[in-house]
């Protein structure tokens, strides 16, 4: 407490509780929209009351739309891209920080600048790529000539094509491609005593065996809380699942949500329904949170217990 | 106590090191090449400041750095491109190094299970071992649960489980405070006596360096500036840099002048009868220094240390630093003037340019060396 006076705690109260209102305000509005049907929407406008549609509305969802497919998308996504994210991350930390490699700085650098370059400012040669991912190989080939050397002997050149939109994976691989985790871990590795390794190599232990028996343990919080970051990261993926995907099986359920306002004007949402399936996507990260968060503050606090 | 256990006990191995060097790049040559064998059963221990390449030898030995050149050979077997589990060595690092997440006993069992040791088989070792270092009750402990000396015991435990012929100690006290340092000092020489392994122990603390070792290798830049017994060493030093190295408070070096029959200081006193001519450097520890004995050096008390047992007397002669080590209790005070003479069986010449020691330079100085050579 940096002042113990009366006035600042009655202004900090009040501050404290437009901010809460401010946060929690459109929460009760999506609750209690999701609680009245369409017709009374259409009549009131804005349902500042709870009623008593919200199963019905939360039906509506599952039967007449694609969001429980799309979950299962977004599941896919999200868990993938966590594991994958983590196991990579992981990996490429231990690189770093346990093997003496010529310019490891230098990779170190270049794995941070991704954190400064999201996918969202990436996303159109990300689309690119990922339509076609031989298309940096055709490019170079191209460049270099190889090209015209190859079609002038065999006729035609080479010109590879393998698209990955509208795949699972296509969805996942460029989320995966992200610094953050590596960063994580690379701290993490610092903290621990430097002669770990050589004691281990001393028992006997390999690099293989050293990260399995020594590194994994000791950095099961931090992989924990990494898993479920990237994992919610994942799942609220917005922009590039919207560009990656295009048909409506493939898409992950935040997109689907956004898809559910009709395209043709002058039609009114329906918006009860909307906000039941807001409320039904939201669950499973809420759910994560609930049982991991112990995770989410251990892992980011980064000290030997 | 109950009899000695003998059951740990490892087949000492010889360690044979030829021309072994080390340099990072062309410029940088931590370890010039350096040949030098150690007895099977030895206690050798590594002194040197830091960054003299003490701690980067002994990591050449046990494989955790490569060798630039040269080659080691222990117990007759050329090790230096083997991987440290085929070296036959076992280590105890300064931090411990445990595995935090490992109980005591996993911490001790790693080694046995990494080289796939039946679970039974190593539970029986563990015990053995954990008897031995008085760890029986913290076996089902984790590392961050213990004292410092605890875990020191458990680095200990860890490396001797396997009954390794060679054990290597790289500044394994450093981190325990002043008690604690003494008492492990007391408990590695008997542990030591047990085991009969051959060891290495890497330290900058000259105190452990005189009490542990059979023999001591200095080591100055990555030269071995002198490999011998701690006896020898401190009374026949091979250079300024073992003298001033050895002994607290240090050797007191004077600049002295030859001409012939005495040396000089660079006021003209005469300190020392020697024929030989030139620069020299002239050596008396502190506590051979004769006060008030009728010398002929004239200097007085520029300050006193009371240390209990003993107290230091600092003074100059001819501009330069010396110390005096005095019994407690003899009455002298600061600023008093005093006359001194150093004991010629005493004293210890080098040679200004290289450091290096004249030997022989005073007679009968050379009685300790032929102990030595005796334990030899």
């Amino acid at each position: 407490m940096v002042e113990n006076a009366r006035s600042i705690n009655i202004a900090a109260g009040i501050l404290l509780a437009i901010g809460i209102l401010y946060i929690v305000g459109p929460l009760y509005l999506t609750l209690s929209t999701a609680s009245q049907s369409y017709e009374y929407m259409l009549r009131n406008g804005l349902a500042w009351v709870p009623g008593t549609e919200f199963f019905a509305n939360i039906e509506k969802v599952i039967h007449d739309t694609r969001i429980p497919i799309q979950m299962l998308n977004s599941m896919i996504v999200a868990f993938s891209n966590a594991l994958a994210t983590c196991v990579l991350s992981f990996l490429s930390a231990y690189a770093i920080v346990y093997f003496r490699i010529r310019w490891a700085g230098v990779v170190f650098a270049l794995i941070l600048a991704t954190i400064m370059l999201p996918l969202d400012i990436r996303v159109i040669t990300t689309y690119q790529v990922a339509a076609n991912i031989f298309s940096p190989l055709n490019a170079v080939l191209d460049f270099t000539g190889l090209n015209t050397l190859i079609a002038s002997v065999f006729g035609s050149p080479v010109q590879l094509e393998l698209s990955v939109l509208d795949t699972h994976f296509g969805l996942v691989a460029p989320l995966v491609a992200h610094g953050t985790g590596t960063f994580l871990f690379r701290q993490f590795f610092m903290t621990l005593p430097k002669d770990l390794f050589k004691a281990a190599r001393m028992d006997g232990a390999g690099p293989i065996r050293f990260l399995i028996d020594i590194l994994l343990p000791l950095a099961r919080t931090s992989f924990a809380s990494l898993f479920v970051l990237t994992f919610l990261s994942g799942w609220t993926q917005y922009l590039w699942p919207l560009v990656g995907a295009s048909t409506p099986d493939m898409q992950t359920a935040v997109v689907g949500l956004a898809r559910l306002v009709p395209d043709a004007d002058g039609q009114v949402p329906d918006f009860p329904m909307i906000m039941a399936g807001a409320v039904l996507v939201s669950l499973v990260p809420l759910t994560m949170i609930a049982l991991l968060q112990r995770f989410l503050v251990q892992g980011l606090v980064l000290s030997e217990k | 106590m109950t009899a000695i256990d003998l059951s740990i006990r490892a087949a000492a191995a010889e360690i044979e090191l030829i021309g072994v060097t080390k340099s990072y790049d062309a410029k940088n040559t931590i370890i010039p090449p350096i040949d030098v064998t150690l007895r099977p059963g030895e206690f050798t221990v590594v002194l040197g400041p830091s960054g003299c390449g003490k701690s980067t030898l002994l990591q050449m030995i046990a494989g955790l750095e490569r060798v630039s050149g040269g080659r080691i050979v222990i117990g007759g077997r050329e090790v230096q491109d083997l991987e440290p589990k085929h070296r036959g060595c076992a280590m105890v690092f300064q931090n411990y190094a445990l595995y935090p997440h490992m109980t005591v006993a996993e911490n001790m069992a790693y080694s046995l299970k990494v080289a796939g040791v039946s679970k039974a088989a190593r539970a029986e070792r563990v015990a053995k071992v954990a008897k031995m270092l008085g760890l029986a009750d913290f076996l089902e402990r984790k590392p961050s649960q213990l004292s410092g000396g605890q875990r020191q015991r458990v680095a200990i435990g860890r490396a001797i489980i396997r009954e390794p012929g060679v054990l290597l100690f790289d500044e394994p006290l450093s981190n325990l405070d002043a008690q604690l340092r003494h008492d492990m000092r007391v408990e590695l020489a008997e542990l030591h006596r047990r085991i009969g392994a051959t060891s290495i122990f890497v330290t900058h603390d000259q105190v452990e360096a005189m009490t542990l070792a059979d023999r001591i290798l200095i080591l100055n830049k990555g030269r071995i500036e002198q490999f011998d017994t701690p006896k020898v060493i401190y009374h026949n030093p091979a250079s300024v840099f073992v003298a001033k190295f050895i002994g607290s408070p240090p050797m007191n070096i004077l600049d002295v002048t030859g001409d012939g029959s005495v040396l000089r200081l660079a006021d003209g006193q005469v300190v020392a009868s020697y024929a030989g001519k030139g620069n020299f450097q002239l050596g008396i520890r502190p506590e051979d220094i004769a006060v008030n004995d009728g010398g002929s050096i004239k200097t007085e008390i520029r300050y006193r240390e009371d240390l209990g047992s003993h107290e230091i007397l600092e003074t100059k002669i001819a501009d330069q630093n010396l110390r005096i080590a005095m019994p407690f209790g003899v009455e002298i005070d600061t600023g008093q003037a005093l006359s001194l003479s150093f004991p010629q069986a005493r004293l210890h010449l080098f040679e200004r340019e290289t450091g290096r020691a004249i030997s022989g330079a005073f007679g009968d100085a050379k009685s300790q060396s032929a102990a030595a050579k005796e334990y030899q």
